[in-house]
């Protein structure tokens, strides 16, 4: 499924939604299709299905083009098609506040709700009655009647839940029901039996002793649906409430005797009601919360606490108690319990309880276990989700404990908390700049002012007055040793890069740095001046907003090489090897984003390892620099089989080498000349094996595979390689060593590789996605729309996305802020191999599937097409 | 099944279908009549007042019909026109003991035939006089007069009496409409 789409549907926003461009007049111009005969139910389906999204879409349907379509909608009746007939139902529904004289289809709504069809009938019933109006009530009183103690479950459910609905509108009649409704409250169907029960008690509820009564009842005779159980908890306390009598009442009895039921459901019901009565003592307590803390195991808490916040209120009390535990663990949790359960208006509470609490103990103790440790910042998320209108409540609270006296971790994990807290709520970004601001103002972490200055340069231009932030990043200039100026420089020239009406005071400040006594503020400054003075948003963007990409020792020795062996080409930045993004996985929900890239050091030293491996073999001269090798090997043979083989990939400008790792596991042979022999599926060309000349029992030996990337269609980069061992066996004597002289040749299939796009692709990490957007330009843009049918789930799309392009997430676009909005705008980042950043911005909308757009650019048009050939 | 009738299903041969718009004043016996051309096993036991109106289907020995039954009852009468356009044949039937609303029956009547989708085509009418089993019925030839139905120039009508309890002279009507279908007249 494939669609393109203009310019103007891309500022619509949304994938290829097949309803996304209906207009009214033309689908109601389709609806004469129902005047047809024959029927053609797919079709009418169809249109109807349309009819109903532009409804639901908010569109204005005028009386009488409503009733024009109504009507020919009812002709449909005379089809059989039962996705037709459910769609009709539908659409009657949907209409009948909209067209007139919809009772025009009562009699086929009575019919299909008499007749022999089940799958009709529920659903007839439930138009009937949305239809139906108190003066045509007495007409289908008696199919109601019959249609309440119906023996299909899902016919009386029906006709009980929309008599629920019809009692508003006409209590009077509806209440002549309750013989049928008592009925079905006996029902053995447990949805029957609480929707029974349901309406009997919304038509008695302004009667208290009938709903006492009716309690009773339930309390000597028990009910089968937990459902029916709850409901009927509920209208206990309610009455009690409303009683405000004492606790020997029997229905407080009927919610005691509910703790002991076999459903948790009813359970947690029946202890959340008892701690919420209003004056609950200790002694009514204690029941409900000896019954909660059978649930209650640290492991399982976090679980209940947010299945059943309300339930584990009920544990508040004594989770307090536990806050101030000698057991620092305890306490812990009990913190992160409370900050879930705790109710909204409790917060500020528990914050002053939880920050005198902290500076009773260890600065150290306070680092690790509270903010940083795996519940905290998550505790923290969770609540500033679960409670947005806190962040600033828990900004000031965080605040605060910032304010005081702390070891460097204390103050560290502070601020990550408070990062993240940014991060997710775009709200309290500028409080959380604010504090920051003025945390700086007096830190004496260097490490912290520079993090806190790159993030303000980072997020402050985006703000809705940036300028207010100048004034505390330049008495950084003014005030603080040498790092902290540099780093106040580089924000100050991301304003300056970002935000024109601030130039000319960013270019002012500039100048007075560049009379710095420090050396590296000088440059910082001087460089920046001279971007900034040419007012060129691309330089801006490729030197001031995203700095370099490359490796930094790579860069080093790359530079060395080159000072070693002057030519006169230029040094072409683009023989550099890459930094890589953190390999381990993408950063956890909580790490900052601007966290210092530790792993990078890690990375950047096994690509080197096997760049000069692999520059050691001489078949593999003149390749160009090693652009990217496979973060993980595959193993190509099962586990615990005689060899084991697992291949690393490396890529190259234009070829790509197979390093096998082998290993010989019988004891009673020794391996010569293995080569691994590669048929590939598309036009890549094998051009030499390196083999390895010899592998006794259990010593790795290493042999390699060159093969030169398709020239043809230069787009089919992904292809499956199937592989086969070829090696000379020859048998030797696990006891002494001794080997045979003469040998056998053999074979040994080893399982398919697969070459990927990510093969072709690093990942890169550029802080701001939308300047290097635009530097890059739309000369080579394409854009295509597919339809993710197997996912469910937007991030899950990402993910897979991330993963298969092997490109880097920008800005966490790959984590939807805002779950309940079915949409998902992802930055993409990576550079392909032979040097060129490509950038993918995806639209993800969420419907019944995913639909996607995909949306590249790069300086060149090939890594475009391989990106949009691959995924599609 | 005979050879025939496999053949039509392999060829996918329907008969021929007609859409009959089924009116008259509330309480003429207009459900009762399609009841009782419904096959036996599809028939209802008690019948109760329309309201707006129900689809039902029969099928004589070469036609196929699906009828509109609709309601009688005055507030419900402005909505037949909604049907009008797509019915190929009317049945109109008159309950020929209620002398008191003759002159209502002949009103609707006169809209229905003065109504632009119906007034220009050639579309078959059937009256039947029902409930003529009834003391105080009038005679067919009575209902015509009162109805004058031979002002009715342009457009084939027939007019039966009937019982629709007892199904009698519902069959001589059915048959004179599907003879119809096979005449030329019929072609609109
Ligand atoms: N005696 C008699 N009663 C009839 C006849 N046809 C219909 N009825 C009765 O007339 C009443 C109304 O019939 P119904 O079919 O609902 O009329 P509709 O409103 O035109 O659909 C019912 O009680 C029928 O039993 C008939 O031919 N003879
Ligand atoms: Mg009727």
């Amino acid at each position: 499924m494939l669609k393109k789409f203009d310019k103007k549907d891309e500022e619509s926003g949304g994938g290829s939604n097949p309803f996304q461009h209906l207009e009214k007049s033309a689908v109601l111009q389709e609806a004469r299709v129902f005047n047809e005969t024959p029927i053609n139910p797919r079709k009418c389906a169809h249109i109807l299905t349309k009819i109903l999204y532009l409804i639901n879409q908010g569109e204005h349907l005028g009386t009488t083009e409503a009733t024009e379509a109504f009507f020919a909608m009812t002709k449909l009746f005379q089809s059989n098609d039962p996705t037709l007939r459910r769609m009709c139902y539908l659409t009657i529904k949907e209409m009948s506040c909209i067209a007139e004289d919809v009772i025009i289809v009562t009699s086929s709504l009575t019919k299909d709700m008499t007749g022999k069809e089940d799958n009709y009938r529920g659903p007839a019933v439930r138009a009937l009655c949305q239809i139906t109006d108190s003066t045509m009530l007495q007409a289908i009183e008696r199919y109601m009647k019959q249609a309440i103690v119906d023996k299909v479950p899902s016919v009386s459910s029906s006709a009980l839940v929309s008599s629920l609905h019809l009692l508003k509108c006409s209590f009077d009649v509806v209440k002549r029901w309750v013989n049928e409704a008592q009925e079905a409250a006996s029902n053995d169907n447990i949805m029957v039996q609480y929707h029974a029960l349901g309406l009997l008690y919304h038509v008695r509820k302004n009667d208290r002793l009938a709903v006492n009564k009716m309690i009773s009842k339930v309390t000597r005779h028990g009910l089968k649906s937990p459902f029916a159980y709850c409901m009927m908890i509920r209208v206990a306390s309610k009455q009690l409430e409303e009683e405000d009598g004492s606790r020997d009442s029997p229905l407080f009895d009927f919610i005691e005797s509910c703790l002991r039921n076999k459903h948790e459901m009813v359970v947690y019901e029946a202890a959340s009601a008892i701690v919420n009565l209003p004056g609950c003592s200790a002694k009514e307590l204690a029941p409900a919360v000896s019954g909660h803390w059978a649930f209650f195991q640290p492991a399982s808490h976090v679980y209940v606490a947010m299945k059943h916040p309300s339930a584990v209120t009920a544990c508040n009390l004594d989770l307090e108690n536990l806050v101030t535990d000698s057991n620092r663990s305890i306490a812990t949790l009990a913190i992160t319990t409370l900050l879930k359960t705790g109710s909204e208006s409790s917060i500020d509470r528990l914050m002053k309880q939880i920050s005198s609490f902290m500076s009773e103990i260890s600065d150290e103790f306070q680092g690790t276990c509270y903010p940083q440790d795996t519940h905290g910042p998550q505790g923290k998320d969770a609540l500033c989700q679960k409670y947005p209108r806190k962040h600033a409540v828990l900004m000031n609270f965080l605040f605060t404990m910032l304010r005081e006296e702390g070891g460097f971790e204390y103050k560290r994990a502070i601020v990550d908390c408070i990062i993240s807290i940014i991060e997710e709520n775009s709200e309290s970004k500028e409080t959380g700049l604010s504090h920051l601001c003025e945390f700086i103002e007096d830190c004496e972490f260097t490490v912290l002012a520079t993090r806190i200055l790159h993030l303000l340069g980072q997020e402050g231009p985006k703000t809705t007055n940036p300028s207010k932030y100048i004034r505390f990043i330049y008495n950084r200039v003014v005030l603080e040793h040498e790092e902290v100026r540099a780093g106040a420089v580089s924000a100050l020239a991301k304003f300056g890069a970002q935000n024109e009406e601030m130039l000319p005071s960013i270019l002012v400040l500039l100048k007075r740095c560049v009379m710095d006594d420090d050396n590296e503020v000088r440059d910082r400054a001087t460089f920046y001046l001279n971007v900034l003075e040419q007012k060129q948003k691309a330089l801006n963007a490729g030197y001031i907003l995203n700095g370099l990409t490359v490796s930094i020792p790579g860069l080093e020795r790359a530079l060395q090489q080159y000072t070693l062996e002057p030519s006169e080409k230029p040094f072409d930045l683009k023989s550099v090897p890459l930094a890589t993004a953190p390999m381990a996985e993408q950063r956890t929900e909580s790490t900052p984003i601007t966290a210092v890239k530790q792993p990078e050091k890690v990375a950047a030293t096994r690509q080197e390892i096997f760049q000069e491996q692999l520059a050691a073999v001489p078949e593999f001269r003149g390749l160009g620099p090693l652009f990217k090798s496979s973060p993980e090997p595959v193993a190509l043979t099962e586990s615990e089989t005689e060899y084991v083989i697992r291949c690393t990939k490396h890529t190259f400008t234009n070829h790509m080498v197979f390093q096998f790792d082998c290993t010989n596991t019988l004891n009673d042979q020794t391996l010569e000349n293995v080569t691994v022999q590669m048929e590939p599926t598309e036009a890549y060309e094998v051009l030499c094996y390196v083999p390895a000349r010899s592998l006794p029992y259990n010593q790795p030996g290493t042999c390699y595979t060159l093969v030169a990337l398709p020239k043809e269609d230069p787009t089919a980069v992904a292809c499956t390689f199937s592989c086969m061992m070829k090696f000379t066996v020859k048998d030797c004597d696990p006891t002494t060593g001794e080997t045979d002289d003469e040998g056998y040749e053999d074979e040994y299939v080893l399982e398919d590789l697969e070459v990927t796009v990510a093969d072709h692709i690093q990942k890169v990490m550029k802080l701001n996605f939308e300047a290097a957007w635009d530097e890059v330009g739309d000369e080579f843009e394409k854009e295509e729309t597919f339809t993710l049918s197997t996912i469910k789930t937007l991030e899950e799309a990402v993910g897979n996305i991330v993963k298969f392009l092997g490109m880097h997430p920008c800005e966490r676009s790959d984590k939807s802020l805002l779950p309940y909005i079915p949409v998902l705008l992802s930055s993409l980042l990576g550079v392909f191999r032979g040097g060129h950043d490509i950038l993918v911005r995806s639209r993800l909308l969420l419907l019944d599937t995913v639909t996607m757009q995909v949306t590249a650019r790069s300086l060149e048009e090939l890594p475009v097409d391989i990106i949009l050939a691959s995924v599609g | 099944m005979g050879l025939l009738d496999r053949l039509s299903v392999l060829l996918g041969l329907k008969k021929k279908e007609v859409h009959v718009l089924c009116l008259g004043l509330d309480n003429s016996g207009k459900t009762t009549i399609i009841n009782k051309l419904k096959p036996s096993n599809a028939q209802s036991q008690n019948i109760l007042p329309t309201i707006g109106f129900s689809i039902e289907k029969f099928k004589s020995s070469s036609l196929s019909f699906t009828v509109f039954d609709m309601s009688g009852q005055g507030r419900y009468r402005n909505l037949w026109e909604h049907y009008y356009k797509e019915g190929q044949a009317i049945i109109f039937v008159i309950d020929s003991s209620d002398r008191l609303r003759m002159v209502v029956a002949k009103e609707e009547l006169d809209t229905l035939l003065n109504h632009p989708d119906i007034k220009h085509r050639r579309i078959p009418i059937l009256f039947f006089a029902n409930k003529m089993d009834l003391r105080d019925a009038v005679t067919s030839v009575k209902v015509s007069q009162l109805l004058c139905l031979e002002n009715i120039k342009d457009k084939p009508w027939h007019i039966c009496a009937s019982d629709a309890i007892k199904g009698e002279g519902l069959q001589e009507g059915v048959d004179w409409l599907q003879d119809l279908s096979t005449a030329t007249t019929w072609k609109l």
